[in-house]
């Protein structure tokens, strides 16, 4: 069983190669496709998901201090298109890489049950801000700013658009956004989406913090929350 | 107290609600994240290119963390570990490092 697994897995993964020789910002097919249409296993999902909490937490919230992402609630296409571009190199991320192999993650099957379980978990009510709260000049200018540059491919509060593989960018850490920001930016994350890179080439520093910031002041979802800050995934303990 | 405070807000921060830890070396190891890559018996990497931890030398292990954080050295792999490399003070390296000297 084992061995058809590494088999199917380590086909998944050629046609991938194989399908993103030319990859722009989004050709999808293969795995990437295959997982977005299998129906999930949440069980296997979280037995998948262990590796990945190791950095990611069990809670799957990252750190606000911005080194890892906060994953929970984030829409699996995106999660799958992520996984898909680091392990095909299209998204430098030597510490993520290891871990977006088949070795780690498995077929598409797995990748399918891992996002799922990831999507669904309830989203850290304490996430990382900015430094300039609601009535900032810093925080008007932000939303200015994301009204103007933002709001069409990213929602009004930030939720993105699970169709068209735009993350939801609202309960996001303010240090992890601006570091992703900033390399989209110039040209340093390579599987960003054309159509952004140029949207937000003339941003300065200081509009990227603000802009940014507004974002993570955004509303998330009574709904998507944990109780409280203090949640601990009973899954894992 | 200090450092205690500091470890306390990494407890907290980590979310490890009743840590069970032998000793502040092994706590780390697994809160600073090296855990994910070099495997829970640092001998067991993610990727069969990493390397085996226990056992091994702590001035070795010491002098190879403070390298990569500070990008002395910067071959082989070591992207893939300098990403984390803030997380840790050579406080922590060196107890991370004595930790892992004493396991077979």
């Amino acid at each position: 069983m084992k061995s058809f697994v590494i088999k199917a897995a380590v086909v998944a993964v050629s046609t991938l190669l194989a399908t993103n020789a030319a990859y722009a910002w989004n050709e999808g097919g293969g795995e990437q496709d295959a997982a977005l249409h299998l129906e999930p296993d949440l069980e296997n999902g979280m037995e998948v998901y262990e590796v990945c909490s190791a950095c990611h937490l069990p809670e799957g919230w990252g750190q606000t201090e911005g080194t890892f992402p906060q994953l929970a609630g984030q829409h699996r296409s995106v999660l799958i298109k992520q996984l898909a571009d680091i392990r095909a190199r299209n998204r430098d991320n030597p510490t993520m890489y290891p871990f977006a192999l088949p070795e780690a993650i498995g077929d598409a099957q797995a990748l399918a049950d891992v996002v799922a379980y990831i999507e669904k978990l309830p989203m850290n009510p304490n996430w990382g801000k900015g430094p300039w709260g609601p009535g900032t000049p810093e925080y008007a200018e932000g939303e200015k700013l994301f009204k103007e540059n933002c709001v069409k491919c990213h929602g009004p509060t930030g939720m993105g658009d699970p169709e068209k593989f735009y993350p939801r960018i609202n309960g996001q850490h303010y240090k992890y956004m601006l570091r992703q920001f900033e390399w989209i930016r110039d040209g340093k994350r390579r599987n960003a989406n054309p159509e952004m890179v140029k949207q937000i080439q003339g941003f300065t520093d200081k509009e990227m913090q603000m802009v940014i910031n507004y974002v993570s002041h955004q509303p998330v979802p009574e709904e998507d929350l944990a109780p409280s800050a203090d949640w601990t995934n009973p899954d894992f303990e | 107290m200090k450092a205690f405070n500091s470890i306390a807000t990494t407890v907290l921060i980590l979310g490890f609600s009743s840590p069970t830890w032998a000793s502040e070396g092994e706590k780390l190891y697994v809160q600073k994240t090296c855990v994910a890559c070099h495997g829970k018996d640092a001998k067991s990497p993610i990727l069969p290119s990493y390397p085996k931890l226990a056992g091994q030398n702590p001035d070795y292990l010491f002098q190879q963390m403070k390298d990569i954080q500070s990008g002395a050295r910067d071959n082989g792999q070591t992207a893939a570990m300098k990403g984390v490399m803030h997380l840790v003070n050579e406080k922590e390296m060196r107890a991370i490092a004595d930790w892992l000297s004493t396991l077979k």
